[in-house]
């Protein structure tokens, strides 16, 4: 993968047009923005470590440092609005974790740990174990062991595909297709676990 | 980067796992931030990874197969190197508590072999020392033998050479019962071993046959003699070695023999026997 190319045609060019149209003062333009990026920058805030409730404030500030950038004065490269986005939000839930530690003068790990990576609550314990649950049923619906041991040693050991396939004796096509219809089948199962009962 | 490109390298799972380089991670991330197709495979796969090492850490705790899981995936983690020293560890013992067991198994069988050739040792001595000392007793038995028979070789060679100087005793039977005085018959023992004739005459009515018994003057009975018959001069002759005879009083008792009758008292004759003169 070339990291310096640029992003997808189709996203630069919305990017660009996004950025041309609230330069210019299109409310819309900025409501598509929002629409476009708000998902993305929740989910990267959260896997920088910010719990729900700081993912979204941080998010919010985000977005809104974004608008006021665009709307004064726009991008140098329009194309990059998404590593724009992605730059502040990073800014921000670091200058977050620095506010944090200088407000505790006696440095507490555990509590500083805490606030950036709280501990799951029941609600979300019990979600897990629905998640390990699932993951069961879908290890016990696969048709071969060598299937089992490609999921157990990719997701739990966390082994690189190479020595997986070398090891089972699989091609890179056989890899990906048993991850890609593992994953599909896994949402399969969430979605219907999650879809209520039909009334009776 | 596409999706091609993300679904070939499993982007989505290794940048969730943190092993994408700071510039894969960075691309990525800009990509999914638009990309609600990518944000849904992120959310299934965030959420399957959570399953899977939830599940794995929950079944850890029980006790049959969760046990294998644990070994796969410790054995995962390992190196390759690392996994095969494992193995070769494990064939190690394998093969090496065998060789150990069979080892201290032959070594406790030569012990045993030891100590039996030990014991066989022992009682091969014992044995041998057995059967020297039954061979010393043969020994001295044969040479007991050896003596006794000279001495009877000699005895008989001197009874077979002629006999001169040999002592008679011509004896009557005592009349009226048991003597209480001295005998009166005397004989002197010859010089050397020799004969010594007794002469006994012997009173009607007489007998087809005679038996004699001799005793000494404590009654231990020193001769017997059986089928003996009267002569023409109607006495009984006996020749006794002189070396039956100590010095010391002795008496003849005869007995008349019938057949078909019980024994009948035929004469008591008393002698002393004196040393050589």
């Amino acid at each position: 993968m070339n990291t310096d190319a640029a992003p997808e045609p189709g996203e630069a060019e919305i990017a660009a047009d996004l950025v041309r149209r609230i330069a210019a003062g299109d409310a819309a333009a900025e409501g598509e923005l929002v629409l476009r990026y708000s998902r993305g920058l929740l989910y990267l805030l959260r896997r920088l470590g910010a719990p729900p409730e700081l993912a979204q404030d941080l998010h919010q500030e985000t977005l809104r440092i974004g608008l006021e950038r665009l709307r004064r004065r726009g991008l140098d490269e329009p194309a990059g609005l998404a590593g724009f986005l992605r730059g502040t939000a990073r800014n921000l839930i670091i200058a977050e974790r620095r506010k944090n530690a200088r407000r505790r003068t006696d440095a507490d790990d555990e509590e500083l740990a805490q606030a950036v990576h709280p501990a799951p609550s029941q609600l979300s314990a019990v979600l897990q174990d629905e998640e390990a649950e699932t993951v069961r049923r879908l290890i016990g619906e696969l048709p071969t062991d060598r299937d089992r041991q490609l999921l157990l040693r990719f997701y739990v050991a966390e082994e690189e595909k190479e020595t997986i396939c070398s090891d089972l004796g699989l091609d890179s096509l056989h890899f990906n297709r048993v991850l890609f219809r593992a994953r599909q089948r896994f949402k399969e199962l969430l979605e219907r676990e999650s879809r209520p009962a039909p009334a009776s | 980067m596409d999706h091609t490109y993300i679904e070939e390298h499993q982007v989505v799972d290794r940048y969730l796992m943190g092993r994408l380089s700071p510039e894969e991670a960075g691309g990525f991330e800009e990509h999914y931030l638009s990309c609600q197709e990518c944000l849904d495979r992120l959310e299934v796969t965030e959420s399957l990874e959570r399953g899977f090492k939830r599940a794995a850490g929950q079944d850890a705790a029980r006790l049959a197969a969760t046990r294998q899981l644990a070994v796969v995936v410790w054995l995962t983690r390992l190196s390759r190197s690392r996994q095969a020293a494992a193995l070769l560890v494990a064939l190690f013992v394998v093969l090496a508590v065998p060789g150990v067991l069979s080892y201290r198994e032959l070594a406790s069988t030569r012990a045993a072999l030891e100590r039996e050739r030990i014991a066989a040792s022992s009682r091969t001595t014992a044995e041998a020392e057995r059967l020297r000392a039954e061979l010393d007793a043969s020994h001295r038995d044969l040479a007991s033998e050896r003596e006794a028979h000279s001495r009877a070789a000699e005895q008989l060679a001197q009874a077979l050479r002629p006999q001169a100087n040999v002592p008679i005793l011509f004896l009557n039977a005592e009349r009226g019962g048991a003597s209480g005085g001295e005998p009166t018959f005397r004989l002197h023992l010859p010089a050397e071993a020799g004969w010594a004739v007794f002469a006994l005459a012997i009173d009607p009515p007489h007998h087809p046959g005679y038996r004699a018994v001799l005793r000494d003057a404590r009654g231990r009975e020193v001769w017997s003699g059986a089928d003996l018959r009267l002569n023409e001069q109607e006495s009984l002759s006996l020749s006794l070695p002189s070396t039956l005879l100590v010095p010391g009083d002795y008496t003849l008792a005869v007995e008349g023999l019938a057949p078909g009758r019980r024994p009948v008292p035929a004469g008591r004759f008393t002698f002393r026997v004196l040393p050589a003169a």
